[in-house]
């Protein structure tokens, strides 16, 4: 039973999507608290499925029984079901607050197609961690594709449209770049599946040197444009800033990670570090991401758009994901694996809270947000952990990322990292401060600071909440999640 | 009782102020002599006086059993920290019945604080009860109070006692009190841990807490000076954090171990980067500290916050600046106990310790310096916080320097902590209480105040007293050790500078001399232009100033009582010579002719000083642009950035005329370091973002092309 | 000699990486959003090519067993890039409908244009 959880879980998030139009005529809450039920079930079968793996160790599943160097193979190790069940975590966070503001510029009958885009791409989310295929990997990541690109365009505004038609150009050139990759390797090795091929590169490098690498160069750069990488970070500001907010949250969040894992696989366990190191791979993927770091956060504090301001900061701390997967260390992997978390539960907050901002107030400028704190205490309150956790405050989890990156930096040997480390945490103090010295001290109105709390939809205010808390308890405890992402990133190694 | 709404704690001017006789103010004054009256037993029972009590309460069963049972509460550190933050919570409970129950409130719980704290003693004694609590923060936390964190203690607690009982009083003018309180508490609750904390992780954690906590403080007032001095402090604050947080890595890193024990033995395997990390560390401690060149955020932010927020600011939080880099370069850099003064592991310490002497030297000549040309009380006052936290550092430069021997340099240095804690806390009380009442700052423009407010003058002249250091106040008897720290420092190392360190001293020494007479002169003194009306009542804030005075008089008669109580314990248990400790410290005398003569000296300088300044208008230069720091720092800066704006955009800078004009300003007094950075990177922004949308297939192909190229040559060599 | 029976037995990668040059050329060069639309589509054709041209054997027979032998193609990049057709269309379509919405808001696909009206929006 355990073994097929994992295509349960695609089914599910599939048949999902199929029901939501047959309830197009009754109330939008039924399919809405059905998603719900379908996001639980198939959180309690992933944390089965966690347990399962933590205990008994990996497992593949081969669609129709075939053998894997002609059929489909899912792959069910730590490293797949521990960040599905993140992300579906996360991904239930989101979808309980969106349910209240996922209408945010778009037409009330369009409702229910944003949930089945919604699941449509949890579906590809899940199918990209767990196959264990390279073109099906393509194909998962085409689906997510081009459903990020029509709910990026759901909202019917001139900018919605301009910006999902970068993000379609982009981002295909990044699709067809990582399938030429496949179709070099396919050339040298003659499979798909990703154990396989790993195998005969390992044993054939030397014979067919050219093409693995040119496989290697197309395939990080076309994941590397799809992840946001710094100098492919074009399409990301507009997108996230025009889509809804909560899909800004989970594209920000999730979906930009989602590369980041793929990016991860392939160069750990396809390729494999030493090929890459050899390569010198690495260096390049070092200095991308230390000027990512940088030029992210410069691109940001120029910025007058909060959402914007947030898809910019995105590209930044990509740029620190990146450069813990560079050191090639388990350390190293652990610090990128806990930013991954950490960075997704911020900028969610991040996210929701200014999305909260723009349900209550309607306003997303910078400047509109003199006194804020004093209308909306919460959620301001949670907006400015977030913030100080970009900042790397202790007591927040992205305090605990800078540490983690930096031992891990120091550990491998490249100390003078942590000095890009820290600028761009002071760069990002540079625009989130004066963010929240407005919102906390710059009142419109004076003398009015009552502890009152936002009239807001409870739906709304319990994600922000729940997310501040959760950035907390890991800023606190990151211990046992650490040891985790230690356990993954050993095996990847 | 008077019930009061929320609304009347925050706004201003509705509560008139309250006699002597009313409620709140005496069962304060009770409080408050309680309070003292169980210190003063606490110490007394410490020199041994008082057994016949001590052993009357210990022989009953029940307090004996209590006060065993707390003694060896290991978790008694979170006790201290968390009660500010109940008390936080529950004057939150409290402020929507009355303003007054939350003050006292609020006192109550810092009165608390200083008995639990007392409670400490014993184990302090023999080093501390170290407590851990393992995977907080990913490295765990620790916590641990030897007599060094005792002292910083036992000062802290009673002085934000005291100031919080000025502090009901004063809030009553302000806006926003509830605000105030609870984040004084939490700065309180974060200094708390910071002294308490047992390795450099905690420290650094409450360091960054206090750092935004205080930040609430100093903008409290919410006007553009507070914001512009505000955002100067958080940046700074934060630059600083960032400073400890990679020393912490790499002392983690190079050490393996972060709480405080000797680790000199690692450190000097690693090589040079052990200067990295002290340096990083006298850094980021340095600039909460008020060191020079570090010192620019100081004296803008003290006198922009609330009185009581800048009496602690200055009595205590930059204190914990001078505390983070005593504790870490005594007890990373020294080494084990027993090691002697000639061994090599003395080295590193004396490396570090002449150049944190010199960076005190530096920090008190520009404070004193600038204190003599300010005009508003309390920018001369935070001006003078950087001058005395250059004495301290000059002690802890002399604890260093001397290896074995820097005992003197040590005991001076937390001395003066203590000392300067008190006098510029009651200098700022007696600043706050002239605004108070007159609503003045600039001390030109005030006179004559002693008739209207006798205690404050008495009390200021007595603060003056102290920190000018005139025998028989406090600051005589910290001076003087000091003074002998750095002479040693000449005698056992034969170094000539060390010589112009000691002149130096003396010179600053009668400056300051000189700034605290024109103050007294020009505040209380000096017949007033248009003489001010005020009808003062006596209240709180009299009780607090009254309080710390007595403390200020006390300590300066009785100089040994700290040393005993204190600071010679501490140093048995560094790894200083005893038979050094023993002969020159243990009932050392301050009131000798030689140190005497020095001060006659010193004040006479400093008369003179007075003197021509005030008849010459020495005070009034002011000096040209080029010379202000920031300018000198950051000129090249601006500089660098002028000319990118003008690579980007040729001459004519059409984007936006009015952001470019300010850029290209040559004077640039008015726009700082970060806003040029901030206005930089948006023209940055408008200028490139688009062009960089616009050609997204051409990064994508030089990229692929690039990487491919790269891989190439990689396989070639 | 050599050299040129290299480019000769392997004409059909090169031919393929050519396409794919002229395609991203297009992409790069062309401010027409239609244009660079079909830029990808050619960038995208020249990868199946390549797929399909690995997958074949010099004198093979398709795979459908009926009982010769001999050597058969490999079926399964034909596969493969079936499914990567679809794909492509599918992205194709989206983009050309996205133009079309362009087109009626801004009233240009062409992309500097379109820049410019942006940020001229934007200003006012």
């Amino acid at each position: 039973m355990i073994i097929q959880i994992p295509v349960i879980s695609l089914v599910f998030f599939l048949l999902m999507a199929l029901i939501v139009p047959l309830f197009k005529r009754r109330n939008f809450a039924v399919t809405t608290t059905l998603g719900l039920i379908v996001l639980l079930i198939v959180w309690v079968l992933t944390v089965v499925l966690v347990r399962d793996v933590y205990l008994n160790g990996p497992f593949t599943y081969a669609f129709g029984n075939h053998e894997s160097f002609i059929g489909l193979e899912l792959l069910v190790n730590l490293f797949s079901a521990g960040f599905a069940l993140f992300m579906l975590s996360l991904i239930i966070i989101i979808y309980v607050y969106s349910t209240s503001d996922a209408t945010e510029g778009i037409a009330e009958k369009e409702y229910g197609r944003y949930y089945i885009l919604l699941f449509i791409l949890l579906f590809a989310m899940f199918g990209i961690l767990y196959t264990n295929d390279l073109f099906n990997t393509y194909v998962f990541m085409e689906i997510l594709s081009i459903t990020t690109v029509s709910i990026i365009s759901i909202k019917r505004k001139k900018e919605n449209y301009t910006a999902s038609f970068r993000y379609v150009m982009l981002n295909e050139v990044g699709s067809l770049s990582y399938l030429f990759g496949v179709a070099l390797l396919f050339m040298v090795t003659g499979h798909t599946n990703i154990d396989l091929v790993a195998a005969s590169i390992q044993s054939s490098f030397d014979d067919y040197t050219a093409n693995i690498v040119t496989a290697l160069g197309f395939m990080l750069t076309g994941i590397g444009i799809k992840a946001a990488i710094f100098p492919f970070h074009i399409w990301l500001p507009d997108a996230h800033s025009t889509a809804p907010t909560s899909s800004s949250a989970i594209l920000s969040g999730l979906v930009v990670k989602l590369y980041i894992l793929i990016m991860i696989k392939m160069l750990f366990r396809l390729f494999g570090f030493d090929i890459v190191s050899a390569m010198n791979i690495h260096i390049v993927l070092m200095m991308i991401g230390a000027f990512g770091m940088i030029m992210g956060s410069v691109f940001a504090i120029g910025q007058t758009d909060v959402k914007r301001m947030l898809g910019y900061s995105s590209i930044a701390q990509v740029g620190y994901i990146v450069l813990g997967i560079s050191l090639g260390t388990v350390l190293g992997l652990q610090a990128a694996f806990f930013h991954v978390l950490s960075h997704g539960l911020m900028k969610a907050a991040l996210f929701l809270s200014v999305g909260a901002v723009i349900y209550h107030k309607g306003v997303r400028k910078v400047k509109d947000f003199n006194g804020m704190a004093s209308e909306m205490p919460v959620v301001m309150t949670v907006f400015g952990l977030a913030a100080l956790g970009m900042i790397g405050i202790p007591l927040t989890s992205g305090f605990i990322s800078k540490l983690n990156l930096g031992l891990a930096s120091l550990d491998a040997n490249q100390g003078y990292l942590i000095i890009i480390i820290i600028v761009s945490g002071l760069l990002n103090a540079l625009y989130y401060l004066p963010i929240l010295i407005a919102a906390f001290l710059k009142s419109n109105k004076p003398g009015d600071l009552g502890l009152k709390v936002e009239p807001i939809p409870r739906l709304m205010m319990v994600p922000i909440v729940v997310l501040g808390l959760l950035i907390v308890y890991f800023g606190l405890f990151p211990n046992m999640i650490l040891s985790w992402f230690e356990e993954i990133a050993v095996v990847l190694l | 009782m008077i019930f009061r709404k929320n609304k009347v704690c925050d706004v201003p001017g509705l509560t008139k102020n309250v006699g002597f006789w009313s409620n709140f103010t005496v069962r304060s004054t009770l409080l408050v002599v309680l309070s003292m009256m169980i210190v003063g037993l606490f110490i007394a029972g410490v020199q041994g006086y008082l057994v016949g009590l001590s052993s009357f309460l210990t022989n009953i069963d029940v307090i004996y059993n209590v006060y065993v049972s707390l003694r060896d509460l290991s978790w008694m550190p979170l006790v201290i920290i968390s009660l500010p933050l109940f008390g936080v919570l529950l004057s939150w409970l409290v402020e929507k019945h009355s303003c007054n129950r939350r003050d006292m409130l609020v006192i109550l719980m810092t009165s608390f604080t200083i008995l639990m704290s007392l409670f400490l003693y014993p184990n302090a004694l023999e080093g501390g009860q170290t407590f851990n609590i393992p995977g907080v923060l990913g490295l765990g936390l620790s916590f641990r109070v030897d007599m060094l964190g005792f002292t910083m203690l036992m000062i802290t607690s009673v002085l934000w006692f005291l100031v919080m009982v000025y502090a009901h009083e004063y809030m009553l003018k302000e806006r926003h009190s509830s605000r105030f309180f609870v984040f004084m508490g939490i700065t309180y609750s974060s200094v708390l841990g910071t002294i308490m904390a047992g390795d450099l992780l905690t420290v650094f954690l409450f360091f960054e807490v206090m750092t935004f906590a205080s930040y609430m403080l100093v903008v409290h007032g919410q006007k553009d000076d507070s914001y512009h001095a505000g955002y100067n402090y958080i940046f700074m604050g934060i630059i600083g954090g960032f400073a400890i947080l990679i020393a912490v890595m790499l002392l983690y890193f190079t050490v393996g171990d972060l709480s405080f024990a000797s680790a000199i033995h690692a450190l000097n395997e690693a090589g040079n980067i052990k200067f990295v990390i002290i340096g990083l560390l006298i850094f980021g401690f340095g600039i909460k500290a008020g060191m020079a060149p570090v010192h620019v955020w100081l004296p803008r932010a003290h006198p922009v916050a609330p009185t009581p927020a800048s009496a602690l600011l200055s009595g205590i939080m930059i204190k914990l600046g001078a505390y983070g880099i005593l504790r870490v370069a005594t007890s990373y850099y020294f080494p084990q106990e027993g090691a002697d003064f000639s061994a090599p592991v003395w080295l590193t310490s004396n490396a570090v310790g002449s150049s944190v002497i010199w960076l005190g030297i530096i920090t008190m000549t520009i404070g004193v310096f600038f204190a003599l040309q300010q005009s508003n009380i309390k920018r001369m006052l935070a001006y003078h916080s950087i001058s005395q936290m250059g004495y301290i550092m000059m002690g802890i430069g002399v604890a260093l320097y001397l290896g074995s021997y820097g005992a003197m340099g040590y005991a001076g240095a937390l001395y003066h902590i203590i000392n300067h804690a008190l006098f510029k806390s009651l200098l700022f009380m007696v600043a706050g209480v002239v605004i108070y009442h007159t609503g003045e700052a600039n001390m030109y423009k005030l006179g004559g105040l002693w008739k209207k407010l006798p205690l404050s003058a008495t009390v200021c002249l007595i603060a003056a007293l102290g920190i000018s250091g005139i025998p028989l106040f406090n600051g005589f008897v910290s001076k003087t050790i000091l003074h002998h720290g750095i002479v040693e420092a000449y005698e056992y190392h034969g170094q000539m500078s060390m010589v112009f360190a000691e002149r130096i001293f003396i010179v600053i020494s009668a400056g300051t001399v000189a700034s605290f007479i024109k103050l007294f002169y020009f505040v209380f003194l000096r017949k007033p232009d248009q003489p001010h009306q005020l009808n003062p009542e006596y209240n709180n804030l009299d009780t607090a100033m009254a309080m710390v005075a007595l403390l200020i008089i006390f300590i300066g008669l009785n100089p040994n009582f700290i040393l005993n109580a204190f600071i010679i314990p501490q140093l048995n248990m560094m790894p200083y010579s005893p038979t050094f400790v023993d002969t020159y410290i243990v009932g050392m005398s301050v009131f000798t002719y030689d140190d005497l003569t020095i001060m006659i000296w010193i004040v006479l300088l400093g008369g003179l000083i007075f003197y021509f300044g005030n008849k010459f208008h020495l005070f009034h230069i002011k000096l040209p642009y080029w010379l202000n720091l920031e300018y000198l720092v950051f000129y090249p800066v601006n500089v660098l950035i002028r000319k990118s704006c003008h690579l980007m955009y040729g001459d004519q800078c059409k984007y936006n005329a009015v952001t470019l004009q300010k850029l290209a300003l040559k004077d640039n007094k008015d726009i700082g370091f970060l806003d040029r950075f901030v206005l930089m990177a948006s023209i940055f922004n408008n200028r490139y973002e688009k062009r960089i949308i616009k050609s997204d297939a051409f990064i994508y192909t030089i990229f692929i092309t690039g990487i491919l190229t790269f891989m190439l040559v990689m396989r070639l060599l | 000699m050599s050299f040129l029976q290299t480019i000769i037995d392997h004409i059909n990668y090169i031919g393929a990486v050519a396409i794919f040059v002229i395609g991203l050329h297009t992409v790069v060069t062309h401010s027409n959003l239609i244009k660079r639309i079909m830029g990808i589509n050619i960038m995208g054709m020249a990868i199946f090519m390549f797929f399909v041209a690995i997958g074949s054997v010099t004198g093979g027979k398709p795979p459908i067993i009926d009982g010769d032998g001999g050597p058969y193609i490999n079926p399964l990049p034909s596969v493969l890039i079936l499914t990567g057709i679809v794909v492509v269309v599918s992205i194709t379509v989206y983009s050309l409908s996205l133009v079309i919405r362009i087109y009626e808001t801004y009233g240009t696909i062409d992309q500097n244009e379109l820049l410019k009206r942006m940020q001229e929006e934007d200003e006012s």
